[in-house]
């Protein structure tokens, strides 16, 4: 699994062409981080029902109300609920190097967000090719659109996530280590569109800077 | 039951509570200790399900009994465990089966990953533990834990709060560590230490991957082993998991063999593995194990056996060292942090740690220190101090397994260090001195080190754990002593057999050329059968001589890491700068090592606020234009700022030097609101800030506004940033700033932060939102003055 470097460019803010040395930089963080560690990933599909509420997932107190979870979801039956994280030793890793060269820490973060990102690439293509036949739709987050951040718990509940992969909930919603990703993959019997990748739907939208400066980071 | 001789038998624990449970109805994700109070007979009735099966310990349904998991039911910790110890006992009496309060992880990090005090895991274990014990459980398991820190947290609760037995589960994964980093042998190593009654697995993988594991850790503990794993892992489709119960009780037979002698089942298992596991450890004998043994300290992800020579880093010290009596007067624990990883990258392996100093409180100041050190650095600590509180204090919150610098021959020492020690699993220091001083021949110094050993041997310390210092005096005022102190050790060494520590660099005081000096006593006393060098590792000397002795001695395998060492900096491009390169080049190029050097020149013809004000500022200054255009990036912002602090560094001693007041243009609190755990933007800020020369009151994160508050006033900064990540935690910053504006004389605020817009600034009442550092820096600049 690699770091895409063009993306974790991006979470330092480059537009356009990076300088050599940046992107030299940024290549030896990432290879450092490959070596390192890897991304793990637990997923699980449940079957949707709908009640009141919205969607819930059967077996598990995760509700997906909301219309953004009301488009996504149309033609699903089931639901896949995946989280991905770079696991504590990423942030200790992140601790040490921010005591020694913030600037290295600062490529060293934006490595671990396109690392992470690759983990969940790599688990959605993983349930695809446990799914042959059926059809995914894009992963979507707590949080993202109206989907409620609150679900989160009962998300890391559902997965186990504690102690399949040392990830925790805070009281504050936040994932802790902290380069981590719950999502919610829909699956169909027919193709799904490609919807939520875009600013339209980032709760970022207002103060990103790529979007101010007329880009975007391509998610 | 009876819990001794559990080496020498095979012990069956039960299997899942959880699972069994949700395959009776419970959903995922339900919380399974609420059923203690509504439905006890079921859990009563898993509990004779496992004891049926051959389960002669039954863990009580109390894995997430926690305060902390319980928060949100409404119930209490107590209340909830004394149910399930009460329904354990129904289940097991009259059976001989024994009742171990289940103690899983509290579902938080602790400090450093997380904003979980040690102090305050300790409080929520104990919580448990208490009240365990109180209803009648006849032993303590901790169990799946993942974070050494937090077992020992969980251990030490146990221990400090009953007289129960304690065993102690871990889980790894296929790498042979855990979700933190931590190797199979720190925490086998750590956990005898601090006096578990056994250790072993549980949980994350199933049995046939266990067995390397379980050979690690007896090869790292005397005590008996655990292996209690999943049935193997679960499938992501259908929640199942892979291993049915003939082949799980079939795979634990590879970890008997591997020296485990209790043994149940994890996640996925049932009644049925549990029966199928009694029949087939029928009849079976434990294995032969062998125990490595061996002096060894670690940390959690470093384990170090002491098998070869190992430097202790002295400079962590303030003795004759104006810069760090300053730090440490200042709370500067970041200077401290700088000063060991300095060590940590010049080839140190333990680090030594003394903060005694008039003016500081050592039993604050210790621990406090620890904690800083292990947030970045990896190594083992040799705590330094006479104060038995305070060390104590540090070896509480100390993660891994530590050594204590040091005791001598007197009697009453000994007596009030060596509990000390004992108590927390050190090894420890022992100078050849007592009441009378120094001896001066080799043969008393050898009679006080054996007089040493014998007392902590008396105190229940290995032979492994006591490390003689046979004293270093200086060759230019007694020049016979420097023979002695080398036979002495030699003796230690042939005769006790122990490890010896000796502070070398005192050989050459008051010599010219001292690094030659100093370098030809290493290499004697390394000779003589020194394994433990106390020394400067910044000084290339010492860590070279090292280096090639170990290749002479044949540590060193094939010359491997000579090789590397030297082979390697033949290579190395130089990356000094252009001789033409101004101060001003140095910094916007963010080329530490000569904006330093270049700073000390100019030093020399100006005086430090000038070149602060004149040439630092203006370079940082051009970056910061740079970046705002677009032409610069966040790294080379925070290369010149890093070059900065290089300059001021250069500044601070030249002052610290002159006796100076530090120049300090105003003062500036920042914090990582409550509930908000990522706080690399904060440390950017600070970082950007530091460097125009501003002082810096870094709270960390999650903060509570009222600590906020109380720091910006009581520290009189006049300038508070905060910094949010989450739309969950704008309710914090919006609480934080409404407090700040009701004191007396408010301080002026900036958010920033991804969530945080000028406009949501502006609602709430701060006066300016920063978009980045750089605007920051603005900002300080408008209220601070340049």
């Amino acid at each position: 699994m690699e770091v895409d470097i063009d993306e974790a460019l991006r979470y330092l803010g480059v537009r356009g062409t990076a300088p050599a040395e940046l992107r030299r930089e940024t290549e030896a963080a990432a290879a450092r981080l490959t070596s390192s560690l890897r991304p793990r990933y637990v997923y699980q599909v449940f079957p949707l029902e709908k009640n009141a509420d919205g969607r819930h997932l059967a077996g598990t107190d995760v509700i997906l109300a909301g219309s953004s979870a009301d488009v996504m979801l149309a033609e699903c039956g089931s639901a896949a609920l995946l989280a991905c994280t770079l696991g504590a030793q990423f942030d200790a890793m992140l601790l040490r190097e921010q005591a020694r060269d913030m600037s290295r820490a600062a490529i060293l973060d934006a490595c671990g967000s396109a690392y992470v990102e690759a983990g969940c690439d790599e688990a959605e293509r993983e349930l695809a090719t446990r799914l042959p036949g059926r059809f995914l739709t894009d992963r979507f987050s707590p949080g993202y659109g109206d989907l409620p951040l609150d679900i989160q718990r009962a998300v890391g509940a559902a997965l186990n996530m504690e102690k399949l992969l040392g990830l925790h909930v805070t009281k504050s919603l936040m994932l802790n280590p902290v380069k981590s990703v719950t999502a919610v993959i829909g699956i169909a019997d027919t193709p799904q569109m490609a919807r939520i990748r875009g600013c339209a739907y980032c709760a970022l939208r207002e103060t990103c800077p790529l979007r101010k400066g007329g880009t975007h980071c391509g998610i | 039951m009876e819990f001794e001789h559990l080496k020498d038998k095979i012990t069956i624990l039960d299997g899942a509570m959880g699972t069994v449970l949700q395959q009776r109805g419970l959903p995922a994700g339900g919380q399974p200790e609420l059923l203690n109070l509504t439905a006890p007979e079921l859990i009563e009735d898993v509990h004779r399900a496992y004891i049926s099966s051959g389960s002669r310990v039954v863990y009580t349904n109390t894995f997430g009994a926690s305060r902390l998991k319980l928060q949100r039911t409404g119930h209490e910790p107590a209340e909830i465990i004394s149910a399930a110890v009460a329904a354990a006992k129904r289940a097991a009496a009259g059976t001989g089966a024994a009742v171990a309060l289940d103690v899983g992880p509290l579902g938080a990090l602790l400090e450093p990953l997380g904003s979980l005090s040690f102090e305050e895991a300790y409080g929520l274990f104990r919580e448990m533990t208490e009240a365990g014990a109180e209803a009648g459980a006849d032993l303590i398991v901790i169990e799946t834990i993942t974070d050494l820190y937090e077992a020992k947290a969980a251990l030490l609760a146990a221990k400090e709060s009953t007289d129960l037995p304690v065993f102690v589960t871990m889980s790894f994964e296929e790498s042979g560590r855990t979700f933190t980093g931590c190797t199979a042998a720190s925490m086998a190593r750590t956990l005898e230490g601090l006096g578990a009654d056994a250790i072993g697995l549980n949980c994350s993988l199933g049995p046939d991957k266990l067995a390397p594991l379980i050979k690690e850790i007896c090869e790292n503990t005397t005590l008996p082993v655990i292996a209690k794993p999943n049935a193997g892992l679960p499938d992501p489709l259908s929640g199942s998991y892979d291993i049915g119960p003939e082949d799980f009780a079939a795979a634990m037979l590879g970890c008997l063999d591997a020296g485990a002698t209790i043994l149940g089942g994890c996640c996925g298992t049932s009644p049925d593995y549990i029966r199928n596991l009694s029949a087939a450890m029928a009849g079976k004998r434990p294995a032969a194990r062998h125990y490595r043994g061996g002096a060894f300290v670690c940390t959690p992800s470093v384990p170090l056996p002491l098998d070869g020579v190992r430097i202790i880093g002295e400079r962590i010290n303030p003795t004759g060292k104006k810069r760090f009596q300053q730090a440490l007067l200042e709370d500067d624990l970041d200077y401290i942090l700088d000063v060991a990883i300095q060590q940590e990258d010049a080839g140190a392996d333990i680090l030594d740690v003394n903060v005694g100093y008039p003016g500081v409180d050592e039993v604050s100041m210790l621990p406090r220190v620890v904690k800083k050190l292990q947030s970045a650095v990896m190594l083992p600590l040799q705590l330094d101090s006479s104060d038995p509180a305070a060390l104590e204090a540090g070896l509480r919150v100390c993660n891994g397994k530590a050594s204590v610098n040091s005791v001598n021959g007197d009697p009453e020492v000994l007596e009030r260090i060596l509990p000390i020690v004992k108590k927390y699993g050190a090894s420890v220091v022992g100078l050849t001195l007592d009441k009378r001083g120094i001896p001066q021949t080799a043969g008393e110094r050898t009679a006080i080190a054996r007089r040493i050993l014998d007392a902590a041997l008396a105190h229940g310390l290995s032979r492994d754990e006591v490390w003689i210092d046979c004293l270093t005096l200086t060759v230019s005022a007694q020049q016979e002593q420097a023979a002695e102190t080398l036979k002495a050790v030699s003796e230690v060494r042939r005769t006790l057999g122990l490890q010896t520590v000796l502070g070398v660099s005192n050989i050459s005081f008051g010599l010219p050329n001292r690094a030659l000096v100093t370098q030809s006593f290493l290499i004697q006393a390394l000779y003589a059968g020194l394994t433990l060098p106390i020394l400067n590792p910044n000084q290339k000397e010492m860590t070279d001589a090292v280096a090639a002795f170990r290749v002479l001695s044949g540590e060193d395998e094939a010359c491997r890491a000579y090789v590397e060492r030297f082979a390697g900096s033949a290579q190395k491009p130089s990356a000094a700068a252009p001789a033409e390169y101004t101060l001003e080049d140095a910094v916007i190029r963010g080329l530490r090592a000569d904006a330093g050097r270049l700073a000390k020149a100019a030093l020399e013809t100006e005086d430090e606020l000038s070149v602060v004000e004149k040439r630092l500022i203006p370079a940082l200054d051009t970056v910061g234009g740079a970046y705002e255009r677009g032409e610069a990036f966040l790294p080379q912002l925070l290369n010149a700022a890093q070059a900065a602090q290089a300059v001021f560094e250069v500044i601070r001693a030249s002052l610290a030097e002159k006796g100076g007041a530090p120049v300090k243009k105003g003062r500036i609190v920042v914090a990582t609101v409550q509930g908000d755990i990522h706080d690399i933007g904060k440390n950017i800020v600070k970082t950007v800030l530091e460097n125009y020369g501003y002082e810096l009151i870094d709270l960390g994160r999650d903060v509570p506004p009222e600590a906020i508050v109380q720091a910006a006033a009581e520290r009189g900064a006049r300038l508070v940033g905060l910094s949010a990540l989450m739309t969950t935690t704008l309710p914090a910053m919006e609480k934080t700033v409404s407090l700040l504006r009701q004191l007396p004389d408010p301080p002026a605020t900036m958010v920033g932060g991804a969530v945080v817009t000028p406009e949501y600034a502006e609602k709430i009442g701060a006066d300016y939102y920063a978009k980045d550092a750089r605007q920051g820096a603005e900002i300080a600049r408008k209220v601070l003055g340049a």
